[in-house]
């Protein structure tokens, strides 16, 4: 069974949260997930775009109240 | 396709020219792009081993936002380019020569190694280069 690890990265900035993201996912297993809760504006835009081209897969992303919740699931 | 290496010249010692040098470089990095940075003239001095943020950095209006608000260091993000991606930082001879500083001069655990222009030039045939 998959594990998800939260990061509470609300109120850093660019490109704060991302650098965050891929230091979680170096450290879990395949198939775990890393979910990021952002107040960065280009977290939502980025952080897909950067799971695309390395390769990982974007579960979900949720506009919550005042931040993002983003979640990538480690696939390599 | 390969990732085409970008390549940053980096002079400037305008704190936000550093900044958006730093974010580049981690972000590329990470990105699986390799990534090698020159560090001469003005912005070598940003990053002298013992300096602390903010006196280590000199700018304007954009410069003490990144500060007050609290923005990812500079210096830290190449850091965490390097331990996170492909990156590569280079102290520029020249630079260190006219300063009469060493590796030992530098922030500790970020500079591979001193290299002249003419081999980063050369090197930087084969990418991008951008010059800050």
């Amino acid at each position: 069974m998959s594990q998800r690890k939260t990061i509470d990265a609300r109120g850093a900035f660019c490109p704060g949260p991302l650098m965050e993201v891929i230091a979680a996912l170096k450290l879990i297993e395949i198939g775990d997930e890393v979910e990021v809760w952002s107040t960065d504006q280009g977290t939502v835009k980025d952080l897909p775009i950067w799971v695309d081209k390395v390769g990982h897969k974007l579960i979900e992303t949720n506009e919550c109240d005042g931040y993002w919740s983003l979640v990538v699931e480690k696939t390599k | 396709m390969a990732n085409q290496p970008l390549f940053i010249l980096l002079c400037s010692g305008t704190h936000e020219k550093i900044q958006i040098a730093g974010m580049t470089a981690a972000v590329a990095a990470v990105s699986e792009r390799p990534v090698y940075v020159l560090v001469t003239m003005n912005a070598i001095l940003s990053f002298k081993k013992g300096a602390e943020s903010p006196r280590r950095y000199t700018g304007g209006a954009f410069s003490k936002l990144l500060l007050d608000k609290k923005a990812p260091d500079a210096i830290e993000l190449f850091g965490q380019g390097k331990m996170l991606g492909d990156l590569t930082m280079y102290a520029c001879t020249m630079a260190l020569d006219l300063l009469e500083w060493d590796m030992n001069n530098l922030t500790e655990d970020l500079f591979d190694e001193a290299l002249g222009l003419t081999k980063f030039l050369s090197d930087a045939e084969d990418g991008q280069l951008m010059t800050l």
